[in-house]
């Protein structure tokens, strides 16, 4: 019953269904295998196929009525050995490839049943060539042979089954048609899993429209080009080897060769001395109507002898005539010699120059034989006219110096070239693969991906200098160490007039640095006031660069600073928002080339000084552009309690809060690191016990030092583990209703927290090292750290927003956005645009919770009226 | 032979005279009555044919297409017949016997008028690739081989909605005396590709008038700026079609050896 059933012929559409739901089931067992297994099993095939190269061939002949025995079984024994050969140690079962460290495993699995369509040309070498390849990745293959090569074709693929199924496959993994039809080869496409079409265009295009991936390869019209640098023995012979080869039949083969002028009698004399029959004018019309009929290619002509077909056209050649070559000069498709013509006939060209010659080739390519191969014999010295060769040929095999026939189909005359006999011709073919196709086109391959972190980092300015009075003995590095000859000095004018800058100044004269002063930074500082002191910078060609003021100065400082050394960097670039900074599309300019950077704050602060960030207004555009890249660092920041003495009172209060939001930010931030947490925590402890004294009494050193300290340790946590939410929504308070910025901070900050702490966010920030939602705990911790212990974390919250409640009221903070004279209908009126900037802010990216823009709303509205915190219930 | 006839809505009794025969064949006898040709299909004839040549027929008229319009269909002593309006005139046919030395001018009227007909979109006909699988599946006397390339050739070519005639010959071309043209004999039409129908035309001229077929080629390649080649890759597929038809063993080797192409690898 089972050898009946096996022997069951598939002649009909039912008989067809049936052996391939039959084969599915084989494959299921199949997909189960080793790679043990399987490579035993692909080695007895391989061997079979081998051994039966010569009967096979035999057989192949007989059937068609085309090519040569001799030639037959080199391409059976090619696709035996060669293929074996090629693949024997490729994993192609489980676990393939895998890298623990970057946790990434690659697992493959087959595809499952593959049709196959066979061609004429090669019915057993190819037929061996895909059961071997199927064999070797698990898959089943049912083959559709062509009814003028099928008993051949079922031989090779009888043979090849029986030979792996005593090496312990699955019966019946390998099948095929009995009595082909396109009918049956239509089924077979359309329910296989995957097609492996050799043929022409119809059959590539049939395998595609089955609605299947296809591997289907197409027609070629190989033109080679003879370079006067050749060596013409060696191209001639080689081209004949070729294109005598199985009578002409390889698609890859030779189809047309065009010679320089200088050397084409020389050639034309080799091919003649070596056997080669140029036509007579008269001869060549006789061939003409004889290979081509009404364009197309004359089936009774396909692989056989030059002989035979002199014959056909009434043209009387010696028998041992190898190649019937035609001197013809049209390139267009109605020169019947420029068709492929699958036999020993070839067109030969004359070219003035090289170029023309790659003119010829490129319309010989583009009438008959888009993306398979194109051949060049050259001296490889002439590097110039190989990339020419290779730019202007729309192939996807180029083969130098080589013959295409036997070259074309790899690891014969280059052995990094897949030995294969499915050749890719890629888009330029209608063909999804470009490649000599292979194993690894026969397997889905699964990729395991684990979690795994970011690398992280803490990046600081090189140098950081902090102390009372330090000031002059930081600077004195710029002449003692570096050297350096000229300072440009970025300060407002504020702080010019209060001769802040004469220490600095007296301290650079001493050294003998020539120094200058840009004196004229506005607060939030616009482009056109940038562009200014660039110009000036320009002008001075500075070696050192030194900030001194708050967020402004240093910032429109950073922005000349950028402008000097790189004139032409766009601002609309720099300023693209980045998912993570390490993959931005934009590639900062490299800083530093021209000048050091020094920054000195004079208020505590924006922290600017060991931060990558910058802020500028272009007003006439009406855009800020928020810059952040670590090009943007300071080189050296000098943090000097001196510098920081005559901070008004709004401006204590307005940035000693900021503060306080930038380390409570940073430390819930998604990118929080122990690097950034210890400052963050430090930086809390410090504006909690300094901020309200600091702020009360202007003149007290020790609070005014401790916050300085604290302004710098919390840029360095944000610096590196960047903001949140609180952040976004004050930029845009600043930006549509003029509150300061460390203010505007001070009014959402409350309502943030409760926002963020929220156990069951609506959604939560993206990031690897983000586990779970958090912020609750991390909100716990400052307190904790802070002396602040309720019975849970909520009670602990309760205290910890009320501990900066007390703060904000203790600096003369009031509860709400109205009581800053911010207009109720003017407020509401703006308020769906400023939520949908504040959602697009860079800072929102590092929240640990993902914002909503109605949740933003919803903030911002109990914020306006100053509401109880607590009425965060979303 | 008498029946009813109805013409513009009239019934009326009208006799077919023997001697307004103007075509007799096996399957048909044709009359020509003052305003009508009518043709008269042998007993047996399928409904369906008459029908369904009625029905391509309107659906020809409903694009706007100047052809000869379906009239009435039948049933006349057990007959089938189908009328269609007369159109006083001379075929193209006619006119290339009657003045040769205005070829030139014949042929740019019959591919101008093809490409005008096929300038039509024919939704509701049936495809030409349709037509022609079934055409070279009951070709059972070809070698498997030979079949099997034709149906692969086939299956490859684009499904276009062209209005293709499917016997545009220049007998079935009428110049009428206003200087206007009909074009007669709908029944072949099809929707699909342009191309395929220049090759039924030039495949008809070739067994014929060789040297004419070629300039015919050439002209419709030009004029409707398209590849010689758009055409020959049909020819394969129509010469199987006409291989039953052919009257001559000349013919018969022509069509056979334009069917024996393998396809390019």
């Amino acid at each position: 019953m089972e050898t009946e059933k096996k022997f069951e012929i598939v002649d009909s559409v039912e008989a067809l269904e049936a052996r391939m739901a039959e084969m599915r089931k084989a494959q299921a067992v199949f997909a189960t295998y080793s790679q043990e297994q399987v490579d035993k099993i692909f080695k007895a095939a391989a061997t079979a196929a081998d051994k039966a190269r010569i009967p096979l061939a035999k057989m192949a002949v007989e059937e068609t009525g085309m090519g040569l025995v001799e030639d037959k079984v080199i391409k059976n024994h090619y696709a035996a050995e060669y293929i074996y050969n090629a693949y024997r140690d490729t994993k192609t079962c489980g676990v393939i490839e895998e890298d623990p460290v970057y946790g990434i495993k690659k697992i493959a699995e087959p595809i499952g049943l593959i049709a196959a369509v066979i061609p004429t040309t090669n019915p057993t070498s190819t037929a061996i060539f895909k059961c071997l390849i199927c064999l070797k990745t698990r898959n089943a293959i049912i083959i559709s042979p062509h009814p003028r090569a099928k008993n051949s074709t079922i031989a090779a693929a009888k043979l090849v089954l029986d030979a792996a199924v005593k090496a312990g496959a699955p019966e019946g993994i390998i099948s095929w048609i009995d009595v082909p039809s396109l009918e049956l080869t239509q089924t077979v496409m359309k329910d296989s899993d995957c097609i492996l079409a050799t043929g022409g265009p119809g059959m590539v295009r049939a395998a595609y429209s089955s609605g299947k991936p296809a591997l289907g390869v197409g027609a070629g019209n190989t033109p080679v080009i003879i370079d006067s640098s050749a060596d013409i023995k060696m191209a001639v012979n080689s081209i004949i080897h070729s294109k005598t080869f199985d009578n002409g039949m390889i698609c890859a083969s030779e189809q047309s060769v065009t010679v320089l002028n200088d050397i084409y009698d020389e050639v034309k004399a080799e091919f003649a001395y070596r056997g080669c029959y140029f036509l007579a004018p008269e001869e060549i019309e006789k061939v003409r109507k004889t290979i081509i009929i009404n364009g197309a290619l004359n089936a009774k002509i396909v692989g056989q002898s030059a002989y035979k077909i002199a014959a056909l056209a009434g043209v009387e050649v010696p028998e041992t005539a190898k190649v019937l070559i035609g001197e013809v000069t049209s390139v267009d498709i109605s020169e019947e010699f420029a068709h492929e013509k699958l036999s020993p006939v070839l067109a030969m060209y004359r070219a003035d120059s090289f170029e023309e010659a790659l003119d010829k080739a490129e319309q010989l390519v583009r009438d008959g034989g888009y993306g398979h191969t194109a051949s060049l014999y050259i001296n490889t010295d002439e590097k110039e006219k190989m990339a020419a060769h290779a730019d202007r040929m729309k192939t996807c095999r180029i083969l130098v110096n080589t013959p295409s026939s036997q070259g074309g189909i790899g690891d014969l005359y280059n052995f990094k070239l897949l030995p294969s006999l499915t050749l890719g011709c890629g888009s330029y073919g209608g063909n999804s693969v470009s490649h000599n196709v292979g194993v690894l086109d026969l397997i889905n391959i699964k990729t395991v991906a684990e979690r795994r972190e970011n690398m992280l980092w803490f990046r600081t300015p090189e140098k950081v200098y902090f102390k009372k009075g330090c000031m002059p003995v930081a600077l004195d590095e710029l002449g003692t160490i570096m050297h350096k000859k000229r300072a440009f000095i970025v300060t407002d004018s504020f702080l010019y007039k209060n001769g802040n800058t004469k220490p600095i100044e007296d301290k650079l004269d001493s050294m003998g640095i020539v120094h200058t002063c840009f004196a004229d930074v506005q607060p939030d500082p616009t482009l056109k006031n940038a562009l200014a002191g660039t110009a000036q910078m320009r002008a001075f060609e500075p070696d050192v660069i030194i900030a001194l003021g708050g967020g402004s100065a240093m910032d429109a400082a950073k922005i000349m600073w950028v402008l000097y050394e790189n004139p032409d960097a766009d601002f609309s670039d720099m300023a693209m928002d980045f998912m993570d900074i390490r993959k931005r599309i934009y590639k900062y300019p490299e800083m530093g080339r021209k000048a050091y950077f020094v920054a000195i704050p004079t208020s505590s602060g924006t922290g600017s000084e060991v931060t990558p960030f910058a802020i500028i207004t272009d007003s006439d555009a009406g855009i800020k552009y928020p810059l952040a890249d670590y090009e943007l660092l300071p080189d050296m920041a000098i943090v000097d309690t001196d510098n920081m003495m005559t901070q008004p009172k709004g401006l204590t209060s307005a940035s000693g809060i900021d503060v306080m939001t930038h380390a409570i930010e940073a430390y819930v931030s998604i990118m929080a690191s122990d690097f950034t947490d210890g400052t963050a925590l430090k930086a809390t402890k410090l504006v909690f016990d300094n901020l309200p004294t600091a702020y009360a009494d202007g003149t007290n050193v020790a609070a005014r030092d401790h916050m300085a300290n604290a302004s710098c340790l919390a840029g360095m946590a944000f610096a590196n583990a960047f903001l949140g939410i609180n952040h976004s929504l004050a930029h845009k308070l600043g930006a549509f209703h003029h509150i300061a910025h460390g203010v505007a901070n001070a009014l959402v900050l409350l309502y943030v927290i409760r926002y963020n702490a929220k156990e069951v966010p609506t959604k939560m920030g993206t990031f690897p090292q983000y586990q779970y939602p958090h912020a609750l705990r991390r909100y716990c911790e400052i307190a904790e750290y802070n002396g602040i212990k309720g019975k849970d974390d909520n009670e602990t919250l309760d205290l910890f927003i009320e501990k900066l409640r007390d703060l904000k009221h203790a600096i003369g903070i009031k509860d709400s956005i109205r009581e800053y004279g911010v207009d109720e209908k003017y407020f509401f009126d703006t308020l769906d645009e400023m939520c949908e900037q504040a959602f697009n802010d860079q800072c929102t990216g590092a929240n640990p919770r993902y914002p909503l823009i109605s949740e933003l709303k919803k903030i911002y509205t109990l914020a306006y009226y100053g509401e109880d915190d607590k009425k965060v219930d979303f | 032979m008498c029946g009813l006839l109805r013409g513009s809505g009239k019934v009326m009794i009208m006799k077919l005279n023997k001697k307004d025969i103007i075509l007799e064949r096996k399957n048909k006898t044709v009359y020509k009555t003052d305003d009508a040709i009518i043709k008269v299909f042998a007993e047996g004839h399928p409904k369906t044919g008459v029908f369904n040549e009625a029905l391509i027929t309107a659906y020809v008229e409903s694009y706007g297409v100047k052809a000869a319009k379906v009239l009435w269909v039948e049933e006349i002593d057990g007959k089938w017949a189908i009328a269609t309006e007369f159109i006083p005139g001379k075929t193209l046919e006619q006119c290339m016997k009657d003045e040769p030395e205005r070829m030139e001018e014949w042929l740019n009227k019959l591919v101008d008028i093809q490409l005008e007909v096929n300038g039509f979109k024919a939704d509701g006909l049936r495809n030409t690739i349709d037509k022609r699988a079934e055409e070279i599946k009951a070709l059972t006397d070809l070698d498997p081989s030979t079949l099997y390339e034709l149906q692969q050739r086939l299956h490859g070519m684009k499904r276009h909605t062209k209005l293709c005639h499917g016997d545009f010959v220049p007998s079935n071309i009428i110049l009428t005396e206003d200087g206007d043209y009909r074009v007669v004999d709908w029944s072949h039409a099809t929707q699909g590709n342009a191309g395929a129908d220049a090759a039924l035309t030039y495949m008809s001229m070739s067994l014929t008038d060789p040297a004419l077929a070629e300039k015919y080629l050439k002209l419709y390649s030009r004029k409707s700026n398209t590849a010689i080649q758009y055409v020959q890759k049909w020819l394969p597929i129509v010469a199987a079609g006409q291989l039953k038809k052919a009257k001559t063993e000349e013919e018969t080797a022509l069509l056979e050896k334009w069917i024996s192409v393998a396809e390019y690898q």
